[in-house]
């Protein structure tokens, strides 16, 4: 796997962090539901799945 | 009567789930888009294998995975240097140095509103970085506060569009196979003169009158945004995301991005890292969201063959009836989201216009798809502009919008119509 | 009414489950397509992999079957590359079909069916093409092929760049293109794994001598270069008598010429790197059409779409287009008349190099009974 790749999974699993992190600070229902969904596919090219 | 049924059904069904969502249950945007999505696939019989359409519904979001970054990351960036003191020492400079000529004046705000726009593509990172920051000096110096929130919002939409970040003229290139080279110079013809327009319209008229100004207030404020020294080495991440946009194209934009945010640390004020990060990506998460929304939706019309309708039937449309619905029906589409009328709608009408210089012929259809951020429900920058305003109605700020709206589209549309002979002139 | 509901720190766990257990259920989705199609080849082939003439693909997902049979008499030797792009499903067809039933008599016949295994792994987003679609055997079994994409999986090759530069030209292309085997020749062995790919088929060619070789498209039937054939400067003139012996079939086929200056594309690098004569036939797909409404298996089956039909009404598309649709039947039985075309042809303009195979059905055998009569039987049904 290429250098830039693994660089960019950090990327993602930086982003995500951040995005967890909001969902557990937001007070409201829908806009942690949002921040769950953005979650969904950075997963999964995370983990390079898709 | 054969060609609406269903897919026609589908999507007027697709819409008023969403008008429904917004409306009626108050839902953020990007849930609404959501369900509106999986309304869609269930009524078109997709709801079988239960399965099979969540993976579709995820499918979609991938189309923006690599955009969500560049948001993510662009946000990061604004954040640190806002965080750093630089916005503010800069904003209170250009007041300063211009504030005897009110025309300087209003053309270095409207910069400093449009700039993380140019370099994010997205109308939200003006408004709550740059826009925030120029809001309340605007209005102190005598702009109302409708008046202020209508400008941040024109002077948003101009900055996605502006360059050299412009996400629907991607958007749009993806669809063509047009590399995103050559944009600057078009994307600079189709927002450099509407932005003095809207400066013309809004901002000059109130900032011309004498005496509606409180100095001592305004000192103070200056002195406030003042408190970090403009020097050369506070451009610093300034200076390092230009060498590596320019230079090290290979590297990609979110790493440029945090690579000039990390360079943030060798100057300014002192910040801190995660807040800095977490704040960027708390006002990103809303834009990421409708990306997503967007995504599954196209991707249930695609399924669906709602898309397949929306295009063929725009192609029938007669020539001379062309223009007017390139004009109409992408800022109506803009409602849900720009990024979405510019693959849904971009892509085919400029299918239908190959023979015009594609170059310019894309940069107009992403400046009219640029208004669909000023469109209800959504208007991200008709919100947002009027929430770092301290306007509630938002509404009354996009009645301030509409001129300079009508401007933007007749600007697209003598774009397209010229699109060949102003090639000829700039090559 | 109003769903403002208030959010904490449990609510917040809970929709993160949510988002897990989606990931877990769409990430089963995108995985099942993992691995290779089941193929049963004629008697007489014997499989080898493409690492076997650049050990550089050895062990990566890039690596994919070459099948290749001798003739008892000697001559040139012909290449079939199905699957360069995986959401083309006549192109990756007509490869297995000859893979299935051809009996070499002079020559040697290769064939890599799925030429892109990456690709076949990966859906493009927002495209919703079908995952796989099945064929039925005159016995009333299935065959069941996958569905992807013209571009390799993200999974082998993620960040894409902003812009693709060819190497070998300079070429400047949108950055997707990067991830395209027909625009990554002639290759590059210490490239991206595309790069890689590419060079291990430019070494298959220069290797194995291959006299000519076919690279199998499809395209929409609303852009321009669409029921064509695609020549080399090289192969014009065996491409032109093709063209006509097409015509006296009633098969009609646009012949166009490879562009000079559109680089990384097989029909043109495999021409200028190697001594091959390259052939890219293109057939029509509604399937991967960007005017296409209703997007499911049945379509890439029959290439029945009255968005299309409204569109052919409009004038809009580069093909007649019928009541009938595009059925993959006819799509696949004009890519093996071409290619049984192009052999016939061969043999008269170079007999020494020529490449005899017996036991290929006809265009009319083909639409006749369905392609599905070609395919051999997998597992039980066998």
């Amino acid at each position: 796997m290429g250098v830039m790749t693994l660089i960019y999974r950090g990327i993602l699993a930086l982003v995500i962090f951040l995005v967890v992190r909001c969902c557990f600070r937001e007070k409201d229902f829908w806009k942690q539901t949002t921040a769950a969904v953005v979650v969904i596919p950075m997963l999964l090219r995370l983990f390079m799945i898709k | 009567m054969d060609w609406f049924w269903p897919e026609g059904f589908y999507a007027v069904l697709m819409l008023a789930a969403f008008a429904v969502g917004v409306f009626k249950l108050k839902l953020p945007v990007a849930i609404a888009m959501c369900g509106s999505a999986v309304i869609g696939a269930l009524s078109a019989g997709f709801g079988l294998h239960p399965a099979r359409l969540v993976g579709q519904l995820v499918e979609g979001m991938f189309g923006y995975i690599d955009t969500i970054l560049i948001i993510a990351t662009a946000m990061i960036f604004m954040n640190v240097v806002q965080s750093i003191g630089l916005m503010e020492s800069v904003a209170a400079w250009i007041i300063r140095r211009f504030r005897k000529s009110p025309f300087m004046l209003s053309c270095g705000v409207m910069f400093l509103i449009m700039l993380p726009g140019m370099l994010t593509g997205s109308s939200t990172a003006c408004c709550l970085t740059t826009g925030a920051l120029v809001a309340p000096v605007l209005i102190k110096l005598g702009v109302p506060g409708k008046k202020t929130a209508a400008f941040i919002a024109m002077g948003a939409v101009l900055g996605m569009i502006a360059p050299p970040i412009n996400i629907p003229v991607m958007i749009i290139g993806g669809g063509i196979d047009m590399p995103y080279v050559g944009f600057t110079l078009p994307l600079l013809i189709a927002t450099v003169p509407l932005a003095l327009l809207v400066i013309a319209l809004l901002a000059l008229p109130s900032l011309k009158k004498k005496g509606a100004v409180d100095e001592a207030e305004l000192e103070t404020e200056l002195k406030r945004m003042e408190s970090v020294p403009l020097t050369a080495r506070l451009f610093l991440p300034f200076v390092v995301l230009i060498v590596l946009m320019v230079g090290e194209q290979t590297l990609g934009m979110p790493l440029q991005f945090l690579v000039s945010s990390a360079s943030a640390f060798l100057t300014g004020r002192r910040w801190n890292v995660l807040e800095s990060a977490t704040n960027a990506v708390k006002d990103a998460i809303p834009v990421l969201g409708i990306l997503m929304g967007v995504g599954m939706f196209v991707q249930i019309m695609t399924l669906s063959g709602v898309r397949g309708f929306i295009v063929v039937s725009a192609l029938a449309i007669p020539s001379w009836l062309l223009y007017l619905s390139i004009a109409t029906t992408i800022p109506a589409f803009g409602a849900i989201s720009s990024f979405g009328a510019a693959s849904v709608l971009g892509v085919p009408f400029i299918l239908a216009l190959l023979s015009r210089d594609q170059i310019i012929t894309a940069s107009g259809l992403a400046l009219i798809a640029g208004l669909g951020d000023l469109v209800p429900p959504t208007a991200l920058a008709g919100i947002f502009a009027a929430q770092v305003a301290g306007e509630k109605n938002y509404f009354a700020v996009l009645r301030h919008c509409a001129v300079p709206s009508i401007a933007i589209a007749v600007w697209g549309i003598a774009l397209i119509a010229l699109a060949n002979p102003l090639s000829s002139i700039l090559r | 009414m109003d769903l403002n509901f208030k959010g904490n720190k449990t609510t917040a766990c809970l929709l993160l489950g949510a988002a897990l257990v989606i990931c877990a259920i769409s990430g089963r989705e995108f995985m099942a397509n993992a691995g290779f199609d089941d193929l049963v080849p004629a008697a007489g082939f014997e499989r080898k992999m493409l690492s076997d003439y650049f050990d550089g693909l050895r062990g990566s997902r890039m690596d994919t079957p070459v099948f290749v049979q001798n003739g008892a008499k000697s001559g040139g030797s012909v290449l079939i590359l199905g699957g360069t792009h995986p959401n083309e499903p006549s192109g990756y067809v007509s490869a297995t079909l000859f893979l299935e039933n051809a009996r070499v008599v002079k020559g040697r016949l290769f064939v890599i069916p799925f030429a892109n295994a990456s690709g076949f792994t990966n859906t493009l987003p927002q495209e919703a093409s079908p995952s796989r679609i099945h064929i039925t055997r005159s016995d009333g079994s299935a065959r069941s092929f996958r569905y992807g994409s013209r571009d390799t999986s993200p999974i082998d090759m993620w960040p894409t760049p902003d812009i693709y530069i060819h190497k070998s030209s300079g070429q400047e292309l949108a950055g997707n293109e990067s991830k395209n085997l027909n625009r990554a020749y002639p290759g590059d062995p210490n490239g991206t794994p595309v790069e890689r790919l590419a060079y291990g088929i430019m070494e298959l060619l220069r290797g194995e001598k291959i006299t000519l070789a076919f690279d199998l498209h499809e395209a929409s039937p609303e852009y321009p270069v669409v029921e064509a054939i695609v020549a080399h400067e090289r192969s014009m003139e065996l491409a032109a008598a093709t063209a006509m012996e097409l015509i006296g079939q009633e098969i009609d086929m646009r012949l166009e010429p490879s562009p000079k200056n559109l680089h990384g594309l097989s029909h043109r690098e495999w021409g200028d790197y190697t001594d091959t004569l390259p052939i890219l036939m293109e057939t029509a797909n509604p399937s991967q059409g960007r005017l296409r409404g209703r997007t499911d298996e049945t379509l890439a089956l029959t290439g029945l779409d009255k968005a299309y039909a409204k569109a052919a009404a409009l004038g809009r598309l580069f093909v007649p287009y019928g009541p009938d649709g595009k059925p993959l039947s006819q799509r696949v039985a004009r890519h093996v008349a071409s290619i049984s075309a192009f052999l016939e042809m061969l043999s008269l303009f170079d007999e020494e190099n020529g490449v005899t195979v017996e036991n290929v059905p006809g265009y009319e055998d083909i639409i006749q009974k369905g392609v599905g009569s070609y395919l051999g039987g997998i597992g039980r049904s066998n």
